[in-house]
């Protein structure tokens, strides 16, 4: 073994604190890395990936029954724009009552002989595939709990069924698969066929491919065809809003690591340095020094980065998983450039980090490095320090004050961490305030608690006088303070082959408008941010709906908080215009205060089994995966520039250990040796606090609106209008408490000092 | 009254043992000293006189035996009580002087008193009469790096009599001095023992015990081999 690998290994093993406060910073920070780059390569195409890894659909077609002939199809299937085509299968939908007691939804059933074949191979990640008689297998998420288990009957268009899977399609093809013998016995009317396209990568290319297959066939032969992009930009507006954040959380990260990392770093060379001296006086030639000074950084170093890429991928694969909501298909992994920038970007910094103080030191003769080791160097910051002591400050209290100006760039890089520190918990506060209250409005939480739908389903026809019933039976359950009567209905704009849904209110919804006003008098609507911005419309433009061969002008009165684009809102009077005389299918209910909207939805149910009443979910996954990854990431910068002040406290409490064996001497108690080193750090926590909040803020109004914008949604201004005086005085808190948890056990360490030894040990 | 005083025990130690690991530091150790005594401890390196210093000191704990100064049994004491009982009880001179380095003469002496809550300009003036009284008044503004070895130690006895202690601890004082420099310490020493000024110092060297010091106890192996009076020589 070579005397310079022996040196550095025995400087590892008597540096221990130092080791694993860099190995736990490179660690902690590569994890961060990890995680913020490979959420940010992710959010581009986690919908892309789950739908190559499915071979999804470029088009479900649904044709008729009558006017199509398998024939015809499968000779559209040869044509060059079709790369691949599943189906045809019978299709229908059917009424299906999944939990006993609800009443039926309607659901499109499918007949697929199994879950694989060239187009939307689908995930079935529970039971097996419906071959035989009387059994279905279930559309849902993975990420969602199964509704009935497995082996529960259920019944569809009156027949009993036993449910023996659940599967998921990405592209969304069916919501209920059966064996094709059974689907015979459901009397199919439609044909669903589902193809791949050589060229689908624009609208343009999708509709080419459709019109290829389509050629040739009857008129109204195809009753419906959905493109893949309209799910692919819902995808994409959703994994947008993580974006902006990330890369804020990704900058902080990188420069927090940096920061400690070179703070860890050249601390651990300046204190070697009586170390480099004896070493260089023992014969080690100054490369060699500088080969075991490097070394000995490397190694806890790439130790740390090692672990922080491995739980790095662990936490960002959870992390995708949950946001992106699997799409079914499986975990989300780490780009593997991520791993190859991190496993090699860190162990350099680090290295570069060490390089330029290894090379400070590589220059001192051996007599120096050995002085240069003690004390810190006369002459630093004096005048304040005598300034202190003349203060009416406890002296244990304005000596902690004085001590960051003995190491003044020590001082400057452990502030700058816990800058970064607060910056980062600032910008994860006001993210989480404007999320919770944009979620808060959006959902409508103080506005609807239950929902309430009708046997009939939306879209039924109903009779004004059940309505009438129905609301009078609402309204007479205890606990509902107001019951606002809904109507859907499926419409078009003229000239557009997409549909969307209209929902015509009586009485107040409770939607916040954002701009314009609510849309009340007979042939107005309001819709969403991003209704208008996927549309290309304006509040105030006019356009013709049309539903069942009824069209009619509206004008586009306002624009409303609301998190769909597939939705147009308008009051009962523009109900009339195109179904005049029907009944509400659905009731939106507001409860008096301390109603349990379950209580209300089980008495509801008692009263009139044939009303579904659900309690409404106002609780968004992806807002709450948001959150929790803020949290997570906010926790470990703090955690990482606390390591930081842990770091910078205990170089400076063993370069002053004679000073504190004089202290403790003259009667300085345990409790006042503790307050000194926390006061000394908290004196940086506190400016640091007092940095970072701007920035923080800063950063904020400059990711939310980037979030919304990616998001295709509109805040009201009030939910960026989120530090109040009480946060901003906590966030400044957040500085202290992130410099003194670091100073803490350095402090309880310097106050346990032994003063017999450092006073003796000259 | 003032031989009533004189007779006043102000150190007792009883059966003193110190252990570290296997070897024992102290062995047995049973010392008295009354108050205005000046006494000095020598002996050969590693025999265990900074060990005893220490405990009196109530810088370390004793393995067994007791060790009461001023009646306070330092043994019973936790280290907080320990602190207190050192900045009120106790004041001590290092052969290294142990001035914190960013503080001019006068903030390093007026640090004693703060400690213990005396406003700052309460202490600063205090602090100035002794620098004064020690004759290094006109260096107070001086930092410890710029100040000669005998003047740090000057510094060092002040900042050790701000409290005004019941006992003046000297650990090798003038061990890091020239010889005139030395003188200056010991003149010092005699001074305040002359004033009534308790004072236990261990040296190695024999001219500062036998000019300071009004009893010699030698020490070896841990234990106390020989206790003698002393006449003072000029």
């Amino acid at each position: 073994m070579s005397a310079v690998w022996r040196a550095s290994r025995a400087a590892v093993r008597r540096r221990r604190l130092q080791t694993i406060v860099i190995g736990v910073v490179t660690g902690l920070s590569t994890l961060m890395v990890v995680v913020a780059l490979g959420l940010l390569a992710a959010s581009a195409g986690p919908f892309d990936q789950a739908y190559a890894r499915q071979d999804g659909a470029h088009l479900v077609a649904a044709y008729d029954r009558a006017k199509v002939t398998d024939a015809q199809l499968a000779a559209a299937a040869r044509r060059p724009e079709v790369a691949a085509q599943a189906g045809p299968f019978g299709q229908a939908t059917l009424g299906f009552v999944i939990e006993p007691g609800r009443p039926a939804r309607q659901l499109t059933v499918v007949g697929r002989a199994d879950p694989g074949g060239p187009v939307d191979r689908l995930n079935v990640w529970q039971g097996r595939w419906a071959t035989g008689p009387g059994e279905v297998v279930l559309s849902r998420n993975p990420v969602e709990p199964p509704p009935v288990p497995l082996g529960a009957p259920v019944t569809a268009g009156g027949r009993s069924l036993t449910v023996v899977g659940y599967a998921y399609s990405v592209g969304g093809s069916a919501e209920a698969w059966v064996a094709p013998a059974q689907m015979a016995t459901l009397r199919p009317d439609t044909v669903q066929v589902l193809y791949r396209f050589t060229r689908a990568a624009t609208e343009a290319q999708v509709a080419a491919g459709q019109a290829a297959v389509t050629a040739g066939l009857a008129p109204g032969a195809l009753l419906a065809g959905r493109s893949y992009l309209v799910l692919r930009a819902w995808a994409a507006a959703s994994a947008g809003t993580f974006v902006p954040f990330l890369v804020v959380f990704g900058c902080l990260a990188l420069a927090v690591a940096v920061l400690i990392v070179a703070n860890v770093v050249s601390g651990a060379v300046v204190a070697g340095f009586r170390h480099i001296g004896v070493l260089k006086a023992l014969g080690f030639t100054p490369g060699q020094v500088m080969t075991v000074y490097l070394a000995m950084v490397s190694i806890p170093a790439v130790a740390g980065c090692l672990a922080g890429t491995v739980f790095g991928n662990l936490l960002a694969r959870t992390l995708l998983t949950n946001a992106f909501q699997n799409y079914g298909t499986g975990g989300i992994g780490v780009a593997p450039w991520v791993n190859v920038v991190t496993l090699l970007g860190m162990p350099a910094l680090v290295a570069l980090c060490a390089l330029v103080p290894a090379l400070r030191a590589r220059s001192l003769s051996a007599a120096e490095a050995i002085s240069a080791g003690s004390a810190p160097h006369a002459g630093r910051g004096l005048r304040i320090q005598r300034r202190l002591g003349g203060t009416r400050l406890p002296r244990a209290v304005s000596l902690g004050l004085g001590l960051p100006f003995a190491r003044p760039a020590r001082s400057v890089l452990t502030m700058a961490a816990v800058v970064l520190g607060v910056t980062s918990v600032t910008f994860a506060i006001g993210l989480a305030g404007t999320v919770t209250s944009y979620q808060k409005s959006q959902g409508r939480a103080d506005a609807v608690q239950v929902e309430v739908l009708t046997a009939g389903g939306p879209g039924g026809t109903r009779t004004a006088a059940a309505d009438r019933a129905d609301a009078a039976t609402l309204r007479s359950v205890p606990g509902a303070a107001q019951v606002t009567a809904r109507a859907d209905l499926v419409v078009r704009a003229a000239g557009s082959t997409q549909t969307f849904m209209a929902m015509f209110y009586r009485g107040d919804p409770g939607f916040e408008t954002l701009s314009g006003r609510w849309p009340a008098a007979a042939g107005e609507i309001a819709v969403s941010e991003r209704f208008l911005l996927q549309r290309g419309y304006s509040v105030g433009d006019s356009l013709t709906l049309e539903s069942e061969g009824v069209r009619r002008p509206v004008r586009i009165v306002g624009k409303v908080l609301m998190n769909t684009g597939n939705v147009a809102l308008a009051g009962w009077p523009t109900l009339e215009l195109f179904a005049p005389g029907t009944g509400a299918d659905a009731y939106e209910v507001r409860l008096t205060a301390g109603t349990g909207a379950q209580a209300y939805a089980d008495a509801v149910h008692a009263a009139d089994p044939g009303l579904d009443a659900t309690p409404t979910d106002n609780a968004d996954s992806f807002v709450a995966v948001i959150i929790a990854t803020v949290t997570l990431l906010t926790l470990m910068l703090g955690a990482v520039a606390a390591l930081g002040v842990l770091n910078t406290a205990v170089l400076n409490t063993r370069e002053r250990s004679r000073d504190l064996g004089m202290l403790k001497s003259i009667g300085m108690t345990p409790r006042q040796v503790v307050l000194m080193v926390v006061t000394s750090m908290a004196a940086l926590g506190a400016l640091g606090g007092v940095l970072g909040i701007p920035v923080g803020i800063v950063a904020h109004r400059f990711a939310m609106p980037a979030m919304a914008h990616a998001a295709q949604v509109a805040f009201p201004d009030r939910a960026l209008d989120v530090y109040h005086p009480p946060v901003l005085a906590l966030l400044v808190l957040a500085g202290v408490a992130i410099a003194a948890l670091g100073a803490f056990l350095p402090a309880r360490a310097a106050a346990r000092l032994t003063i017999a030894k450092v006073l003796h040990n000259e | 009254m003032i031989g009533e005083e004189s007779e006043r025990v102000v150190v007792r130690l009883t059966d003193v043992r110190k252990e570290y690991g296997d070897t024992a530091a102290l062995d047995g150790v049973s010392l008295e000293i009354r108050a205005g005594e000046a006494v000095a401890v020598m002996g050969p390196s590693g025999c265990g006189k900074s060990t005893m210093l220490n405990m009196v000191a109530g810088l370390d704990r004793p393995t067994a035996g007791t060790v009461e100064v001023h009646g306070e049994d330092l043994g019973r004491l936790n280290e907080t009580g320990r602190a207190l009982f050192r900045r009120r009880r106790i004041g001590m001179i290092f052969q290294f002087f142990n001035l914190l380095d960013d503080l001019p003469a006068l903030d390093n002496v007026a640090l004693a008193a703060q400690l213990i809550g005396t406003p700052a300009k309460q202490a600063r003036a205090r602090a100035l009469e002794l620098l004064d009284e020690l004759g290094v008044a006109d260096r107070r503004n001086t930092y410890p790096a710029a100040l000669s070895g005998g003047e740090r130690q000057r510094v060092a006895v002040a900042r050790a009599l701000m409290n005004r202690p019941a006992l003046l601890l000297a650990d090798e004082p003038t061990g890091a001095l020239d010889s005139r420099a030395g003188e200056q310490v010991m003149d010092l020493l005699i001074d305040l023992n002359q004033i009534g000024q308790s004072l236990l110092m261990v040296t190695h060297d024999e001219r500062l015990a036998t000019r300071c010091a009004s009893r010699l106890v030698e020490m070896v192996d841990g234990r106390v081999a020989r206790e003698r009076s002393l006449e003072r020589t000029p």
